[in-house]
C-alpha cells in the first residue's frame, strides 16, 4: 500500500441481535428491528425496507442466507465509514472461529462442553477419523465481502496449528498406540501428523479455491501459536505456517494476541510469506499519550526486532477488551513511538488488538473511527 | 500394594453446566445453583465409588481454578486478572498478594461436602503445593519468593491439619509449575532445595499420607533431589515424563503414576497400562516394591464428564490387573 500507515481491522464483529435471534428462527421485537433500522440509516444502507421485510418473514434456508448477508453488508458498511483502508464482513458468517470450521469438515465429532475459566466452557471436537475436505467453508463469504466493497480485503482463516491445539486428537494418538512406546513421543507425533493431514486436506484446498476467487490477502489466525511454549512445539507451529502458505500466490500475515511474545519473536523470522505480524499491544499499553521510552505496551517489539523479523507489524493501538474510546492523540503516539523504535514507519499498519466482537456496534465504530484519526494525526507528524 | 484414585477436580456435567450458565445470566437464584453442585457432588462420588477407586474425593466442582480457594479466601489476596493456565486452552486467575497472607477460616474444607463423602472408603483432599501457589502469583509484598513459600508452606499445613481432624487420610499436593517452568540444572538444584523447605512445613507435624502430584512437565528433570522430599509418594505425569531417564533412578517411596491421560478424550486400553506400568515398577524398585497409586495424569476436568467417568473405569480395571500379576 502506498499510502503510509494504512488502517485495518484484526476480524470478528459483534453480530446484532436482529441476525442472532431471526438465523435462529425466534421472533424479533419491536427493538431489535428499530435497531436494524437505525444502523441502517446511519450507515447509508440502500433498501432497508427489503430487510424490514425480511426479518418478518418465516424462517426459512433462503432467508437464512439472506440474513447473512444483510449482517456482512452493515459490518462492512461500518468498516468502511469509519475510514479503514483494508476491510472484511466482521465474520457475520460464521458461528465462531474454531467451530465453523470443525463443523464443515468431516473427521470430527463435537464431544461437548469443556471448561474455559470460571463459567464459561467451549464446545470441543474430537478427531476420530483423517480430517477429509466437506465443503466451503470461507469462499461464500469471501465472494460476498468482494462483490460488496472496493476496498482492499484482508480475509481472516483459523490456522491448522490453533484447529488441532483445540482438538482432541483421538484418531491419531490410537493410531500410533502401539507403534511408539513412550507416551510423549507418541502424542507430539500423533499431533503432527493431524496437523500436516489437516493443512493438505481441508487448509490449502479452502486457500485454493479463495485465491481462485481473487483472494489477495489472507490472515492466519493463531491464537493458540504460543501455548505450547517449548522450541520443539515451536518449530511446529512455524513449519505449518509455512506449509499452510507453500507455494500460493498471495499475501499472508499472521494473527496472534494475549500470548508470549517473548517466545513468539524467537521464532517469527523463520515464518516464509509471512508479510505481517497482527499483534495485540495496546492492551498491555498505559492509557497517557507521549511516545518516550515509557510505552510499555510496546516493549516487545523489540524483541521482534531483535530476533531478526523484517517484514510489517499489523500493530494493535486500539484494546478490543474494554469501553474505553483512545483519543486520536493516544493511537497517534502509539503509532509513532512504534514508528520511532523501528526506524521505518512503512512498516506499520495501523490495527485493532483483536476482533471487535465482544464491543457493540457502537463502541467498535467510534473506536475505529477514533484510530482513522489517529493513523492521520501519525501521518501529519511525519510530514 | 497397589491401588487407584483421581488426582483433581472432575469435569462439571452438562446439567450442572447449563445450571451454572443460567446462574451467569441471572435466571436461577444461588440457591438452586448450590443445590446443583450438591446433586452432582453426589454423583462424582457414586462414580469413584461404583468404578472401585480405593480413595474418593469429593470432586472439587465448585473450584474455578485450583488456586482459587486460597486466592479468594486468604486475607491478604486479591484476585487478579485471567492467565492461561499453563499450555492449556484453559485460564485462571492470577493471585495478587498485597498484604501479609492470613489464614482467617478453613479454605478445602467449606468447599467439600464431607457428609456427602462415603464411611467406608479412605478421603482424599488436593490442594496447591506451595511451589506453585507462590509461582503463579504476583508477590507484591513479601521480600522475595522465599519469604512467600514458607509463608504459603504454613498455609497449607494448617488446611492439612484440619483436613486430617474432618476425617481426610491422604493429601495430594498438585505441583505442575514445579515440573513445567523450563530451567537450567543449576537453578533446578536450589529449586529442588527451596521445595524440600517448603514441604518440610507443610507436613510438619501431620498424620495423612502426602502425595507431591506433579504433572504438564517431565518428573525426571526434579530427580534426584525429589526422592528426598518429606511427602510419602510422588505423582509422576507419564504423557510427559521420560521414560527411560524415570527408570534410572531407584526408589523407596511409593508412586503416583499418571497411566490415564486427563487431556486426551481417547480411552486407554488398559492392557497396555498394566504393560507400561509393570515396566515402570520393576525399574524403579529393584528390591522393594513401594507403595504404587494408578491415577489420571492430571485434572480429568478437561475432559467431558462422561469420558471422566469411562477413564475412572480404566483406572479401576488396570489396577485389579496389575494386583493380580503383581502379588
Amino acid at each position: 500500500m502506498n499510502k503510509l500507515f494504512p488502517t485495518q481491522e484484526v476480524g470478528s464483529l459483534a453480530k446484532p441481535r436482529w441476525r442472532i435471534k431471526s438465523y435462529r428462527g425466534k421472533p424479533l421485537s419491536r427493538e431489535d428491528i428499530n435497531e436494524a433500522v437505525h444502523w441502517g440509516r446511519k450507515l447509508g444502507i440502500e433498501n432497508l425496507e427489503e430487510l424490514v421485510k425480511l426479518l418478518s418473514e418465516g424462517d426459512s434456508a433462503s432467508r437464512k442466507r439472506a440474513l447473512l448477508e444483510w449482517s456482512a453488508k452493515y459490518a462492512i458498511r461500518i468498516f468502511e465509514t469509519a475510514g479503514l483502508d483494508i476491510v472484511f464482513d466482521g465474520e457475520q458468517w460464521r458461528s465462531e472461529m474454531y467451530e465453523h470450521v470443525i463443523r464443515k469438515t468431516t473427521g470430527f465429532k463435537f464431544l461437548g462442553y469443556v471448561k474455559s475459566f470460571d463459567y464459561r466452557y467451549f464446545n470441543k471436537a474430537a478427531c476420530i477419523d483423517k480430517p477429509k475436505y466437506a465443503k466451503s467453508f470461507y469462499l461464500d463469504e469471501f465472494l460476498f465481502t468482494k462483490e460488496n466493497t472496493k476496498k482492499e480485503i484482508k480475509m481472516p482463516f483459523t490456522g491448522a496449528y490453533t484447529l488441532v491445539d483445540w482438538t482432541f486428537d483421538e484418531y491419531y494418538e490410537k493410531k500410533f498406540s502401539g507403534e511408539i512406546m513412550g507416551f510423549k513421543r507418541r502424542k507430539f507425533e500423533a499431533k503432527r501428523e493431524f496437523l500436516f493431514d489437516l493443512i493438505k486436506e481441508v487448509i490449502r484446498p479452502e486457500i485454493s479455491k479463495l485465491i481462485d476467487a481473487g483472494a489477495k490477502w489472507i490472515q492466519i489466525d493463531e491464537p493458540a501459536a504460543t501455548t505450547n511454549p517449548t522450541d520443539e512445539e515451536m518449530k511446529l507451529f512455524v513449519e505449518s505456517f509455512n506449509e499452510t502458505v507453500k507455494g500460493f500466490n498471495c499475501a499472508f500475515s499472521l494473527h496472534n494476541c494475549y500470548s508470549n511474545y517473548e517466545v513468539l519473536a524467537k521464532h517469527a523470522c523463520k515464518l516464509r510469506n509471512c508479510s505481517q505480524l497482527s499483534l495485540e499491544f495496546a492492551n498491555r499499553d498505559g492509557r497517557q499519550a507521549g511516545t518516550g521510552n515509557e510505552r510499555t505496551g510496546y516493549k516487545a517489539i523489540k524483541l521482534f526486532e531483535e530476533h531478526g523479523f523484517h517484514e510489517n507489524y499489523g500493530l494493535g493501538v486500539v484494546d478490543v477488551h474494554t469501553n474505553f474510546v483512545e483519543p486520536p492523540e493516544l493511537v497517534r503516539d502509539r503509532i509513532l513511538h512504534v514508528a520511532k523504535a523501528i526506524s521505518d514507519p512503512s512498516r506499520i499498519y495501523v490495527s485493532t488488538d483483536c476482533g471487535l466482537r465482544t464491543r457493540t456496534w457502537e463502541t467498535s465504530f467510534r473506536k475505529l473511527k477514533n484510530m482513522v484519526l489517529g493513523a492521520e494525526l501519525a501521518r501529519k507528524a511525519l510530514e | 500394594m497397589i491401588s487407584c484414585y483421581v488426582t483433581g477436580a472432575s469435569p462439571r456435567s452438562n446439567e450442572l453446566i447449563k445450571k451454572t450458565r443460567a446462574y451467569e445470566r441471572g435466571k436461577i437464584s444461588k440457591k438452586e445453583l448450590e443445590e446443583s453442585f450438591e446433586k452432582a457432588t453426589e454423583t462424582v462420588i457414586k462414580a469413584q465409588i461404583s468404578a472401585g477407586l480405593d480413595y474418593v474425593a469429593d470432586g472439587m466442582l465448585r473450584w474455578q481454578d485450583m488456586l482459587r480457594p486460597f486466592t479468594e479466601n486468604l486475607k491478604g489476596i486479591t484476585v487478579g486478572s485471567l492467565r492461561r493456565w499453563f499450555n492449556n486452552n484453559t485460564f485462571y486467575r492470577k493471585p495478587i498478594i498485597k498484604d501479609y497472607v492470613k489464614r482467617e477460616k478453613d479454605v478445602v474444607i467449606n468447599m467439600t461436602h464431607l457428609e456427602k463423602l462415603p464411611k467406608n472408603l479412605p478421603w482424599k483432599a488436593i490442594l496447591p503445593a506451595p511451589y506453585t501457589f507462590v509461582s503463579l502469583s504476583e508477590n507484591q509484598y513479601y521480600r522475595d519468593k522465599a519469604e512467600f513459600i514458607f509463608k504459603f508452606a504454613e498455609v497449607i499445613n494448617e488446611e492439612i491439619k484440619g483436613l486430617a481432624e474432618a476425617g481426610f487420610s491422604y493429601i495430594q499436593l498438585s505441583d505442575p509449575a514445579l515440573v513445567y517452568e523450563q530451567s537450567k540444572p543449576k537453578s533446578m538444584k536450589d529449586k529442588s532445595a527451596l521445595v524440600n523447605d517448603a514441604l518440610e512445613i507443610a507436613v510438619k507435624g501431620t498424620t495423612t499420607e502426602t502425595c507431591l502430584q506433579t504433572f504438564f512437565g517431565d518428573f525426571s528433570k526434579i530427580l534426584p533431589e525429589a526422592l528426598d522430599f518429606p511427602v510419602d509418594h510422588l505423582g509422576i505425569d507419564l504423557y510427559e515424563t521420560d521414560f527411560e531417564k524415570l527408570k534410572e533412578y531407584s526408589f523407596e517411596k511409593g508412586v503416583a503414576l499418571g497411566l490415564v491421560d486427563s487431556r486426551s478424550s481417547l480411552v486407554e486400553e488398559p492392557d497396555e497400562l498394566v504393560t507400561v506400568a509393570k515396566e515402570i515398577i520393576k525399574s524403579i524398585y529393584q528390591s522393594n516394591m513401594g507403595e504404587v497409586f494408578i491415577c489420571p495424569n492430571c485434572d480429568l476436568d478437561f475432559l467431558p464428564w462422561e469420558k471422566a467417568e469411562e477413564k475412572m473405569k480404566v483406572l479401576s480395571s488396570a489396577t485389579k490387573r496389575l494386583r493380580e500379576e503383581l502379588s
